[in-house]
């Protein structure tokens, strides 16, 4: 399974007489380490998985480690499918962090960071709390005035509700002693949007990761108020929160864990892979090149840390959430009204206007019968792709398919079913590197 | 501007050389085949690619990353012609017509017209890029989310021309799409609707599923019911060029389609679907002849292509000029520069010049690279019709399936996938039109939710709409739009 694994590198190096991606691997403990990553290509989760993947095999820790991204929902989609989907299994790590504990309660998720197994937090990264140059709020004090005085007259742009910037729009809004659940924030999806909606000024204030943030402050575009870290960074000519007199220290962390049930042994073999990986070379690298801080932190401490985030967590978005915005919440209910009342009324009135149907040019039975093959192909493949693999899944979709539209040659269309269906496997799970199960037929591929 | 042309002389030296040549030809075909094969988009195959490109040095990996996102706009309209089974989003407008011109033997045509226009929108958005960039982005930045509903109700009206032969049907299809658009967490206070306990459902209906289902999956259950084993469909290839008079219907699309994809590309919020959208409402509108959309008017594919490749370019100039991403594509490559160790924003311009503009120049090389690949592949292409239909969706059906579910791994979603199919299948056998349900899901909760920011924004005051002004033009246009059609038949001339 290795060499395959390698194959997208391989395609680049060999068409190109290029070579340079090497990659070394004396004698590593993990044959393989998959890397669930709980969100789409490009999130700061992602970049952790991918940074992790380098690492483990740069330094020879594991052999080939496969990143798959389960996006969704502040991760808790990822978080649902890796607890019932690899429960005991020893091989396989999520990414997860403060936002998937702020998902959790928002999207009140059945389950939680107490079902998986904690092995360790690995990074943080402060946040920034920024306005337009143009602002009427030239310092933190002119912005908790405004605050204090009427606290819905100032709109909060950051990222997704119940997120890291949602969380610390509160915890601000609190320490200076002002209702939470008045504030004003505007949840825009992904960093793109809302970097957008602060550089443009389209919001009052605006909350994000440092990482995003610094090179807009380095020209200028945005203006700093204050830094969500306990001290000054070096460097930096921003002041913390903390000495503009709020009492409040935030960092939106970043962490590792395990399934359920896994085995003492295990977890073990999985903690000092962590372990070596945060003292290789490459992963210290990685933490400087992306701005990371290092917050490494194994085992036990860690899971207690989650469990004093968690509780933190819960109470500041208890407090943003108790009483909605009574704006955001008076137009919440009308728009699904409107939906569902045009769909039933152009339902209906297409249903009086009357039907008219092609008129198909083959006979009753006949259709009927293709439509049976199909019908059994889809659900066949349904049944089999994840119990027994895609390739004998995808081979038997093919054939029946295939049969829908003509019988008269039932052994070469099996025989190009089969083909196809290995040929498709490997291009999406080998030189695309996109995971699919390979049930039975895991080990010729 | 001599400084400008300077700079980017120095970049085609750079990016003329053997090796990134070479990077460049290997992106642009990675991304015709990417955007060929149904659900892998550009982003993945970026983020995939990533730890592989590691040791290359950046202006190589962003050459490569740059010809696979344009590769891909290429790509897309393949399947969308021949076969009515778009690949990805951006090409599901160019399905209508140029499935209707593949089956009157004019598929090689449509291809051409899909492969130069995007070529001549690609290469004139490329010079857009290349001289206004900075300014254009501080225009961008001025819109808000009251102008961005705006642009979102603009972008509905489009589906006058979409509506298809009843607009009953139309408008029902359309608010099935909205509908499938209610799905999953409410963005604005992290909510679930309609999600019914399911974890799978709370990010909503993914658009690809939606697209994959409804045009290649609905598509094969069709022509398996319709034509089973009944009498099988004469297909004829034709002539492999565009006529004059395909070139003559053709340049002022491309013209337009630039026109309308560039700009819309800048804005961070629309994907490579809405520049399509207005694209084809404009060449219907605009045309003598707007009966013959539908039934295989080559406008209808020149202007849609055009628009999408334009949009591509548009994406690039706030990731270059501010390090804002705009689309999924755009996210992944900045987090490429991150793994450079270098900081896209707005001093990456003075900081990285060479890095810049060897990428730019680069997608000059691309776009010409992607032309001389895909116009003698037209007519190969056009081949694929003679591939036994029995074989031809057996394989759609395979290719589909693996597509959707490695979105995001999901056996719902295949689930899903294959339920959509069923009432693609069933919208065609009752003659309802499938693009007005795709608009739907696409605009719904965009226009929702940045009706509600503004809305949260002004703290209630609706008037925000009227008084700003991008907002108020839109709308105005967006309303001329809607009337022009009625005023011209209460004039008693033909609309």
């Amino acid at each position: 399974m290795s060499q395959y694994r390698l194959l997208p590198s391989a395609v680049l190096t060999t068409v190109v007489a290029c070579s340079g991606v090497v990659v070394c691997a004396a004698q590593p403990t993990h044959e393989q380490l998959r890397i669930v990553a709980p969100a789409a290509p490009g999130g700061g989760w992602d970049q952790t998985a991918r940074v992790m993947q380098q690492a483990l095999q740069q330094a020879g820790i594991a052999r080939t480690v496969p990143v798959e991204n389960v996006p969704g929902a502040a991760g808790t989609i990822g978080l649902a499918r890796f607890i019932g989907a690899e429960r005991g299994r020893g091989d396989t790590l999520m990414v997860s962090g403060l936002i998937m504990l702020g998902g959790i309660v928002t999207h009140r998720s059945p389950v939680t960071l107490h079902d998986v197994t904690p092995i360790a937090r690995l990074t943080g990264e402060y946040e920034v709390v920024v306005v337009p140059p143009s602002s009427r709020f030239a310092s933190l004090r002119d912005l908790l005035d405004a605050l204090r005085a009427n606290p819905t007259s100032v709109s909060w742009g950051g990222g997704s509700a119940g997120g890291s910037d949602h969380i610390l729009a509160g915890l601000i809004t609190d320490a200076a002693g002002v209702s939470a659940a008045r504030v004003n924030y505007i949840a825009f999806s992904g960093g793109g949007e809302s970097l957008a909606a602060i550089v443009g000024g389209q919001v009052d204030v605006g909350i994000n990761g440092y990482a995003e943030l610094s090179a807009q402050i380095q020209a200028g575009t945005v203006q700093a108020l204050g830094i969500s870290s306990a001290e000054r960074l070096p460097g930096l000519d921003v002041p913390t929160l903390r000495e503009q007199g709020l009492d409040l220290v935030f960092e939106n962390w970043r962490s590792v864990v395990a399934p359920p049930g896994i085995s003492p042994a295990d977890r073990d073999r999985l903690t000092r892979a962590i372990d070596a990986m945060v003292h290789s070379q490459s992963w210290r690298e990685a933490i400087s090149r992306y701005r990371w801080i290092d917050r490494y932190l194994p085992g036990e401490a860690f899971a207690s840390f989650t469990d004093a985030e968690e509780r933190r967590i819960r109470a500041i978005l208890g407090k943003l959430g108790t009483n909605q915005d009574t704006v955001t919440l008076a137009t919440a209910g009308l728009y699904p009204m409107f939906v569902l009342a045009g769909l039933a009324v152009t339902g209906i009135a297409a249903l009086i206007a009357g039907l008219r149907r092609r008129q198909p040019s083959t006979s009753a039975a006949r259709r009927w019968r293709s439509a049976a093959l199909v019908g059994a192909a889809v659900v066949l493949n349904l049944v089999l792709a994840e119990r027994v693999g895609f390739i004998v899944g995808s081979a038997v979709l093919f054939w029946l398919t295939a049969r829908a539209f003509e019988e008269r040659y039932p052994l070469r269309d099996a025989l190009i079913g089969c083909t196809t269906a290995v040929a498709a496997y490997v291009l999406f799970a080998r030189l695309l590197d996109l995971s699919l199960p390979a049930g039975v037929l895991e080990r010729w591929f | 501007m001599i400084e400008t042309l300077r700079a980017l002389a120095a970049g085609l030296a750079s990016a003329l050389t053997v090796p990134h040549l070479s990077w460049a030809l290997v992106g642009v075909t990675l991304g015709t085949a990417v955007g060929i094969l149904p659900g892998i988009g550009p982003a993945l195959t970026v983020a995939v690619l990533l730890p592989a490109t590691f040791s290359l040095d950046p202006v190589s990996a962003f050459i490569m990353f740059g010809a696979i996102y344009y590769g891909a706009m290429y790509g897309g309209s393949t399947t969308s012609i021949l076969l009515n089974t778009p690949g990805e989003t951006g090409s599901i407008v160019t399905a209508i017509d140029g499935y209707a011109m593949a089956r009157q033997g004019r598929a090689a045509a449509a291809l051409a017209t899909a492969a130069i226009g995007s070529f001549v929108a690609g290469t004139l958005a490329t010079v857009a890029l290349t001289l206004f960039a900075p300014p254009l982005s501080a225009l961008a930045l001025r819109f808000g989310p009251a102008d961005y509903f705006a642009l979102t109700i603009l972008a509905f009206t489009s589906v006058a021309v979409l509506l298809g032969s009843s607009v009953l049907r139309g408008l029902f299809s359309l608010f099935a799409g909205l509908a499938l658009g209610l799905v999953g967490i409410d963005q604005l206070t992290g909510t679930a609707r309609f999600a019914f306990g399911l974890p799978q459902l709370l990010d909503g209906i993914d658009v690809i599923i939606l697209v994959i289902g409804l045009f290649a999956v609905g598509e094969t259950m069709y022509q398996a019911w319709t034509h089973g084993r009944g009498d099988v469909e004469p297909v004829t290839i034709g002539g492999g060029r565009m006529t004059r008079e395909d070139w003559q219907r053709s340049w002022k699309p491309w013209l337009r389609g630039a026109a309308i994809g560039f700009p819309l590309g800048i804005l961070p919020c629309g994907g490579a679907e809405v520049p399509t959208f207005l694209s084809y409402l404009a060449e219907k509108r605009l045309s003598d002849h707007p009966d013959r959309f539908g039934q295989g008017a080559i406008e209808g594919v020149a202007g849609p292509e055009a628009a999408n490749n334009a949009a591509a370019a548009g994406v690039l100039v706030p990731l270059l000029t501010l390090g804002l991403p705009s689309s999924a594509t755009a996210a992944v490559m900045l987090t490429a520069f991150q793994q450079y160790g270098l900081q896209p924003g707005p001093l990456l311009f003075s900081s990285r010049p060479d890095l810049v503009w060897t990428l730019i120049a680069s997608l000059y090389i691309g776009n010409v690279m992607l032309l001389v690949l895909n116009l003698p592949l037209a007519g190969v292409w056009a081949r694929l019709l003679l591939v036994p239909r029995r074989l031809l969706f057996g394989g759609i059906l395979v290719l589909s399936s693996l597509g959707a579910y490695s979105l995001n791994r999901s056996m719902l979603d295949l689930g899903l996938l294959y339920a959509i199919g069923v009432i693609g299948c069933a919208m065609r056998i009752y003659n309802v039109p499938l693009v007005p349900a795709v608009l739907g899901l696409v605009l719904g909760p965009l226009a929702e939710q940045q009706f509600r920011r503004a809305v949260a924004i002004s703290n209630g005051d609706v008037s925000v709409f009227f008084t700003r002004p991008i907002s108020a033009v839109l709308l105005i246009v967006a309303a001329l739009i809607l009337a022009a059609p009625l005023v011209n038949r209460l004039r008693g001339t033909p609309a």
